[in-house]
């Protein structure tokens, strides 16, 4: 059992650069953390505001993420990728959070306008004034959509739709089986189909 | 091919060839699937449009203070004592402020509670006072005794006359 497990720590340092980096965090080299932040600070904000739907309160949770990859740098074992591991943290504080629901206080209302993407904002294509508000109307369904998905489907969706973990990765995140991971992702893109169906 | 709809084995086949992350044999063989099986092509081109429309939702751009604060909060965090460290990631955030507090009531209380007994009663002179007073009697208790023991003996040798002949 244990030579298996080494065999898998082995096979993970060998194959995942931020594996490499974070035991390189492990013997305190701060330089490599400055590095995995600038990796995965934006994906892991991404996640979060995505799963709380508020961009103040996912802050303060990455926040929080990276803390606490700094704090467990001492006891860090490479079990699994390291994507896996910084997931599995950000989800467990994103359910906690949602479970204290301790982002209604401030969270944004689903009406309230969000800045465009900078990629939308071509000088030579500007959209209309109309265009953008049937934008804005159809990206709040899409995320009233997302909102009223139960926490484990949304966290299912959000991990293989915008940050394309694989079902593996998902199962572990989500504590769960593979198959199990398939048939939440199965069922919450069944209500979402239902849901934006009218938008199509 | 098994139609993925029927057998839900199959059903993430569809989806991963939605998300364009089929590897092309197999996507191959499901396309040639879909053109005979009405069903699969509802599903895939549904599945796309969702696809689409959750490609609407950008993600905000990150706090430009953001690193700043997580490197001040890990530098607050190398500062701290080992006991803090080793007990607040237990305690709930709202207890936090009221920790220090309660943790120093406790300690005065425990103080308070296992000092070893200061001399409680009577002042010095008063004590010397009262063990006199204890001697005294024992001392009178003694005689007392004597006497009656004296008293016996006497009675004892005066019996014998005081028997009629």
């Amino acid at each position: 059992m244990n030579e298996r497990v080494n065999n898998d720590m082995v096979a993970v340092a060998a194959l995942e650069p931020d594996t490499e980096l974070m035991l390189r965090v492990k013997e305190g080299d701060t330089a490599s953390f400055a590095l995995l932040l600038e990796r995965h600070r934006a994906p892991v904000i991404h996640f979060l505001y995505r799963m709380v739907q508020n961009q103040a309160v996912a802050e303060e949770l990455a926040q929080e993420v990276f803390l606490r990859v700094y704090r467990a740098r001492t006891s860090y074992e490479p079990t699994a990728k390291f994507t896996t591991w910084l997931f599995r943290i950000a989800m467990h504080l994103a359910l906690n959070s949602l479970r204290d629901g301790k982002n209604e206080r401030g969270q944004e209302s689903l009406d309230v306008e969000t800045p465009a993407a900078p990629g939308r904002q071509i000088a030579d294509r500007k959209p209309t004034v109309e265009q953008d508000l049937v934008h804005e109307v159809k990206l709040r369904e899409v995320r009233r959509a997302i909102h009223l998905l139960p926490a484990k489907q949304r966290a299912a969706v959000l991990m293989h739709k915008y940050h394309e973990l694989e079902y593996s990765q998902i199962a572990r995140v989500l504590n769960c089986s593979e198959s199990a991971v398939k048939s939440l992702l199965f069922r919450a893109y069944e209500t979402l189909r239902v849901r934006l169906a009218h938008l199509v | 091919m098994e139609c993925p709809i029927q057998s839900r084995e199959n059903a993430d086949l569809l989806l991963a060839y939605c998300a364009r992350k089929l590897e092309p044999r197999t996507a191959a063989i499901l396309e040639r699937h879909m053109e005979s099986c009405p069903d699969c092509r509802a599903f895939g081109d549904e599945q796309r449009s969702v696809w689409a429309a959750l490609d609407r939702w950008d993600a905000q751009p990150v706090s430009p203070v953001f690193d700043r604060r997580l490197y001040q909060r890990l530098e607050a965090e190398e500062h701290r004592g080992w006991w803090d460290r080793a007990v607040r990631p237990w305690l709930p955030r709202a207890w936090r402020p009221a920790f220090p507090l309660a943790a120093a009531s406790v300690l005065v209380a425990a103080v308070l509670l296992f000092r070893s007994p200061a001399p409680v009663g009577f002042p010095e002179t008063n004590q010397a006072e009262a063990v006199d007073m204890d001697l005294e009697r024992v001392e009178r208790t003694l005689d007392d005794l004597e006497m009656l023991r004296q008293l016996n003996l006497m009675a004892r040798v005066e019996a014998p006359s005081l028997q009629p002949m």
